[in-house]
């Protein structure tokens, strides 16, 4: 059966327009009620006060509150932080696992493990360990490096040393899912091209830097973007390990305003920190983007 | 001959310091992971009266009987003070209550299963020699099973997760596969747009949306329905599911189709039995992901299920009120665990496949 | 695996299926025993639900041929779902289990329906809980799981015991005195306090300020002027991570602390752990003797509750006298509130954490919660938490501006 070229890709164009955005209706459908209807929801209650009359006042509230400003500052200091050590020592990691060694299947399931932890798991597990008389201690003691006398006080700290523990543990919990995704776009790129690297004298340094990121570059930005999305939302294990309010962050303040404080004044402030933190994450998430370069990326792929 | 060993060794020694490294690695996970588990099979009293903590839980409890003009008087042996101490009531008779609150409180706190007569016996041993001492066995499972003695329809609870991760992997994978398969293989107008919203979804915090969730739910009457459980969480994962179908697809060459249209099966013929047979693992792999997603969520579902409680709820239930009883937590933290471990153990294989590709 | 793949997809789609197909969870059948909802913020550790599943439960469940379901919620959560639920119309639970603080939120939002206490004969509530319980001379809540605070040392604190202490009959001098001994001879401090925000740490520095004439919760009143007067002295003794305890068992039966005063399910639960290696005493004495705040919590029933007879026979099933005390000893720690069962009392280590908090309740200055005065009496908490980091772990010297200003913070949260 012969069809003429053209009247093959006119009908195909017609259907071409419409296929998509038919298998994405789904998606926007299912995102305007579960999604968008409570969101537009809490946006409009954060703007009224309590008898449902407009006002700033929840606004100005978190404004003029100083704990808003030192949750600010934990938080950015935790995503800077948390993102970058996860980033460089799950890169380490994935380019490790990368050189296919002897057993390297059974040490990836190992490695995933802390992935796979309920977060009441992940909490017991460290606020037991952490405890004056907790594991780590007790191990250190009997392994001889420590005595009763010189036993660290892990969680006595100051707020820096409260958000370097919150950094580890979340490094600790998160750097499979990272290492994860880098080691797909690693094994994405294949051997040859970096062998061609040295063929032509580069060194291990050189190849990594000229060759491997700016090819991973596009797996690189998603794990990025997911990490500092969700690295801005950490706040159950802050609350685990030292309660609300001793080590303020932005969505630690939400759930204490909006669940934890019981009334419904702080709860519209819950709500009015809500579109605040929304904003910030987009907002980071897109500075983010366009740093990296990648919305120029995205045209150049279109134009292909 | 002399270069050539020089290289056999300089590959020796890089592949030695390599599994130096991954052992190393390996440690630092594994490591609280192990005390997890061990604490889990300790007895109340190991877990707080020894000081250093003892690292793996033991096999038996020593006990000490003596007598003086108050009655009589337990101990049980503590490694750390490796001595005896006292242990139970400051003294006690021989009488048929007190020896029965004895073994109700040697089982509960030491873990140690001892019966009535038993006592009995070495009381009347103490009485002719002053003092006896005795081993023991310790039942290790006992936290599990007081863990699921006291959570009422682990069973159902259970199912109840189950059904709410099946539907959650059926609805975030049909609705984002078919969002994925679109951003995959055309191009259109505000695609990236629309690729990028998708991720938006997830930066407003979840936590502020569950009481308007609630009473959408309620209205549409399916609060505390596996299913209204799983239409919240396919919020999140459909997002997650459309990004990685989107890079499992586009792994798969469109040629394949291409040819397979040629052959006169319609684009859909060719995306069921040529794509999509291809797609199997790495969707296979992002189901699971989905699955162990929604398998441990429990902030949500404690807000939006009653009398039908996810596993995970019933876990968190029991142990709010346990936080003197970290022998207890653990052993119900253990038991969420396992099952999401397992998963992983599935789908570790695929993990790779589903991510290779993701774009921004 | 690709298999083990494909049929786990396969049952998953089924079971989704089932889900769809109208598989949602089947209504009780015709026949079957009624099932009763009980939700309830006390006896949430796993040890004390056993408990009423095994030996309380069954006799009320075969004298009425139903299954009693016992669900463990807080107080935020209960309070949000009566709301949900009172405008939704359906009513889940069938008898609540709520704290006094909260009581009066219920009561005024017509949330509970009085109950028929004059048809239960031989129990007398306790008079120190009839404010709470009661309202415009209805009662809406029967009391059950009383609470005071309670004093517990680690047998190898009493070394350091001030010589001329009583530990039964011991004053705030004394205390505060003997935990700066302990940290003394120690080298590091070892008493604990709830010092996590939010948790209890109003109630046990409350209860001290009452001892010296204080009113409850005003943080500057010329009693709780001394009482932080005196706490300054423990800047040292409190234990180095004394922020991070939300509850003082942990610390107590690990020895990482060796003295606290704290609420009686909590000390009662570290001294049943080992008794022979704890001293319970009530808590420690001012000019005005012993002062606690007291809790309870209390049986309603919700409006519109489905089983709402059988409801009130559950109710009325566990304030007789032997229920109580047979509860309260299973669920250590706690005073059945009901002046019968408190008689019948022996000595056992359970009956003597009851007793001494009985004793604490009778003897002492005590004071409610007075939750419902404020917008958020989590606010007024932390107001009391935010001092304590700053005055006594902080700089550990007197400032009354500090406490001024607290205190214009709680009037602020008032209602």
């Amino acid at each position: 059966m012969r069809i003429t070229k053209p009247q093959l890709s006119l009908s195909r164009d017609n259907r071409k327009k419409m296929v998509p955005y038919l298998l994405i209706a789904p998606v926007i459908i299912y995102y305007t009620i579960f999604w968008l209807f409570p969101v537009l929801n809490a946006i409009v209650e954060s703007f009224r006060d309590v008898d449902g009359i407009w006002t700033l006042g929840n606004y100005i509230y978190i404004f003029k509150d100083p704990v808003f400003y030192t949750a600010l500052f934990d938080t950015a200091f935790l995503v800077i932080f948390s993102v970058t050590i996860e980033f460089v020592l799950a890169f380490g990691l994935a380019l490790l696992i990368n050189t296919k060694f002897k057993g390297s299947s059974i040490f990836l399931f190992l490695a995933m493990i802390p992935m796979a932890l309920p977060a009441v798991a992940v909490g017991a597990m460290w606020s037991s360990g952490l405890a004056t008389r907790g594991w780590l201690n007790s191990f250190l003691m009997h392994a001889g490096i420590i005595d009763d006398a010189s036993k660290i006080l892990f969680l006595a700290g100051g707020e820096m040393s409260r958000l370097w523990l919150i950094i580890i543990i979340d490094a600790w919990t998160v750097i499979p899912f990272v290492m994860i995704i880098l080691l797909a776009g690693l094994q994405g790129i294949g051997a040859d091209v970096r062998e061609a690297g040295y063929i032509f004298g580069g060194t291990k340094f050189q190849v990594l830097r000229k060759i491997t990121i700016p090819m991973l570059k596009p797996t690189i930005t998603t794990a990025m973007i997911l990490r500092i999305i969700s690295a801005i939302q950490i706040w159950l294990i802050i609350v685990m390990l030292f309660g609300f309010n001793r080590l303020p962050t932005l969505l630690e303040q939400i759930v204490l305003n909006y669940d934890e404080l019981g009334a419904a004044s702080f709860e519209r402030i819950g709500l009015a920190l809500s579109v605040i933190v929304a904003i910030i994450v987009s907002a980071t998430a897109i500075l983010y983007l366009k740093v990296s370069g990648s919305f120029e990326k995205k045209k150049e792929q279109e134009v292909e | 001959m002399n270069s050539a060993l020089q290289r056999q060794l300089r590959r020796s020694a890089k592949r030695t310091s390599l599994y130096i490294v991954l052992v190393g690695i390996l440690f630092i996970i594994i490591f609280p992971i192990f005390f997890l588990f061990s604490f889990s099979f300790m007895s109340d009293y190991e877990t707080y009266s020894e000081w250093p903590k003892p690292l793996v839980p033991s096999f038996k409890a020593d006990f000490k009987i003596d007598k003086d003009t108050e009655g009589y008087h337990l101990y049980i042996f503590n490694k750390s003070e490796n001595d005896f101490m006292p242990f139970g009531p400051l003294f006690f008779s021989n009488s048929e209550k007190d020896v029965s609150n004895l073994r109700k409180f040697i089982k509960l706190q030491a873990n140690s299963k001892i019966t009535d007569q038993k006592i009995e016996e070495y009381l009347r041993i103490v009485d002719k020699e002053s003092k006896v001492e005795f081993s023991v066995r310790k039942d290790l499972l006992a936290n599990y099973i007081l863990f699921f003695q006291v959570i009422n329809g682990a069973a159902r609870a259970v199912l109840n997760s189950l059904m709410v991760a099946g539907a959650t992997v059926v609805i975030a994978l049909t609705i984002g596969g078919m969002g994925g398969y679109a951003f995959a293989r055309y191009f259109f107008k505000g695609k990236n747009l629309l690729k990028l919203s998708v991720l938006f979804v997830r930066m407003f915090p979840a936590v502020s949306l569950a009481i308007p969730m609630v009473i959408i739910l309620a209205r549409m009457g399916l609060y505390d329905r596996p299913l209204g459980l799983s239409l919240v969480y396919s919020v999140g994962q459909i997002s997650m599911s459309i990004w990685i179908t989107a890079s499992v697809f586009m792994s798969i060459p469109i040629s394949l189709e291409e040819a397979a249209m040629i052959f006169g099966t319609t684009r859909v013929g060719a995306f069921w039995h040529v794509t999509l047979p291809l797609a199997l693992p790495g969707l296979a792999a992002c189901a699971m992901y989905s699955f162990i997603g929604s398998w441990n969520e429990v902030i949500a579902a404690v807000v939006l299920t009653q009398f039908n409680p996810t596993f995970p709820v019933v876990v968190y239930k029991a142990l709010v009120g346990s936080q003197g009883q970290i022998n207890l937590i653990t052993a119900g933290s253990v038991a969420q665990a396992v099952p999401a471990i397992i998963f992983t153990l599935i789908i570790r294989k695929y993990i790779i496949q589903m991510w290779g590709g993701v774009k921004v | 695996m690709r298999k083990v793949l494909i049929s786990l997809l396969v049952l998953f789609s089924l079971t989704a299926g089932y889900l769809f197909a109208g598989g949602q969870p089947e209504a009780a059948e015709a026949d079957a025993p009624t099932t009763l909802v009980v939700s309830s913020r006390l006896y949430s550790p796993a040890s004390e639900q056993k408990f009423l599943y095994d030996e309380v439960f069954p006799d009320f469940e075969k004298e009425n041929n139903c299954i009693v379901k016992f669900e463990i919620l807080d107080d935020t959560v209960l309070l949000k779902r009566a709301e949900l639920q009172a405008e939704t119309g359906r009513v889940t639970t069938d008898v609540v289990i709520v704290h006094n603080g909260v009581m009066d939120q219920w009561i005024t939002n017509k949330y509970v329906e009085e109950l028929p206490v004059s048809d239960w004969p031989g129990r007398t509530f306790s008079a120190a809980f009839l404010d709470s319980i009661m309202s415009g001379g209805k009662t809406y809540f029967a009391p059950v799981g009383g609470d005071v605070y309670l004093l517990l040392a680690n047998q190898k604190a009493m070394k350091y015991l001030p010589s001329g202490a009583d530990v039964q009959n011991i004053t705030w001098e004394q205390y505060i005195d003997w935990a700066v001994a302990i940290a003394e001879g120690e080298g590091e401090g070892k008493t604990a306090v709830t010092g996590v925000p939010m948790k209890s740490l109003i109630y046990m520095y409350g209860g001290m300020f009452l001892s010296y004439g204080g009113e409850f919760p005003v943080i500057n009143s010329p009693g709780a002027l001394e009482g932080w007067k005196l706490l300054t002295k423990m800047h040292n003794a409190y234990s180095p991570t004394v922020m991070t305890y939300d509850n003082v068992t942990a610390p107590m039966k690990s020895g990482e602390t060796w003295l606290t005063v704290a609420h009686m399910a909590r000390t009662g639960e570290a001294y049943r752990s080992n008794p022979s290696n704890y001293v319970i005493a009530p808590a420690p004495k001012g000019p005005k003797g012993i002062g606690s705040i007291a809790g309870v919590s209390g049986f309603g029933v919700p409006v519109g509750a489905e089983h709402h007879d059988l409801a009130l026979k559950f109710i009325e099933f566990m304030t007789r006298p032997e229920i109580a005390v047979k509860v309260a000893r299973g669920t250590g720690g706690f005073l059945p509130p009901i002046d019968e069962a408190i008689k019948v009392l022996g000595d056992s280590p359970v009956d003597e954490v009851i007793k001494k908090g009985v004793l604490v309740l009778q003897t002492g200055v005590v004071s409610g919660v007075p939750g419902s005065a404020y917008t958020s009496w989590g606010a007024v908490k932390q107001v009391y938490d935010d001092v304590f980091a700053e005055m006594i772990i902080g700089t550990g010297v007197y400032d009354e501006n500090l406490l001024n200003e607290a205190q214009a913070k709680l009037e602020a949260l008032k209602k």
